[in-house]
């Protein structure tokens, strides 16, 4: 068991380190910006890192009032995660339709589609991290029982739907934000 | 691995070719604004179709847009 955790923690340590550098290196200053114009799929980005995190946030404040496992059990609280992750989904493709309006040109390039191949990579990181973090949390707080409240599987399942949405959309704005792309 | 370098004369042919401006070539090409902006200031290395594709638009060839100055 001990053994587990040690490489769990080297390997999160890892990820966090190499994800940290990535994205210091990302946001360093970039040259000259100023005239970019955005394209559709950054302004998707962008709007998908808000949207993960109104609905990530309305998630974590469902679950502390309400309890984490009985998250999913009562009524009330469900009906409102489901009305807050529609709303969520209605406005990303309310966005979509109005960015990706043809206006000349393309919506989607292959500048774009290499930078949302990229994009996959910061998900994945984001996706593991986020389930490491579950194993161990549920591990310690309910290892000596035995036994996982059946509600953190709808939690964890949303969580990690709702983190690879985020990380994807911020692996959009991070490969916007790089700096040259010259080796595509 | 090096990174290539590679540079292109597409500014200058666009005010070459009546002041075309960046949103007319990318629409003829069939890219962003976005990546032509990029392209100009040698940020970006397009794809072979793409580069074929915009070297038409100016009537060239390959070669008189884009010069390969990497190691």
């Amino acid at each position: 068991m001990l053994i587990m955790w040690i490489i769990t923690g080297i390997v999160g340590a890892a990820a966090v380190m190499i994800g940290l550098f990535r994205f210091a290196a990302a946001w360093r200053p970039q040259p000259d910006r100023g005239d970019l114009p955005t394209t559709p799929l950054e302004r998707l980005g962008w709007t998908g890192l808000w949207v993960t995190g109104a609905v990530g946030a309305g998630m974590v404040v469902l679950a502390a009032t309400n309890g984490a496992a009985r998250l999913y059990e009562n009524d009330a609280s469900r009906r409102i995660f489901t009305i807050l992750l529609l709303v969520g989904i209605a406005v990303w493709a309310a966005v979509w339709r109005v960015v990706s309006r043809p206006q000349g040109g393309a919506v989607i390039d292959e500048r774009d589609r290499d930078i949302l191949a990229r994009s996959f990579s910061v998900e994945s990181v984001v996706v593991i991290l986020s389930l490491v973090l579950w194993t161990v949390v549920l591990t310690e707080v309910y290892g000596d029982e035995g036994a996982v409240p059946i509600g953190y599987l709808q939690l964890i399942f949303w969580s990690t739907f709702i983190l690879g949405a985020f990380g994807r959309s911020l692996g959009i704005v991070l490969g916007y934000r790089r700096g040259p792309m010259v080796d595509a | 691995m090096p990174k290539a370098l590679i540079s292109n004369q597409i500014r200058r042919l666009r005010f070459e070719s009546g002041e075309m401006t960046q949103q007319e070539l990318a629409d003829q090409v069939g890219c962003t604004r976005q990546t032509i902006v990029v392209l100009e200031k040698g940020r970006y290395v397009p794809s072979l179709s793409l580069a074929f594709q915009i070297a038409r638009v100016f009537d060239k060839s390959v070669d008189q847009v884009f010069e390969y100055q990497g190691p």
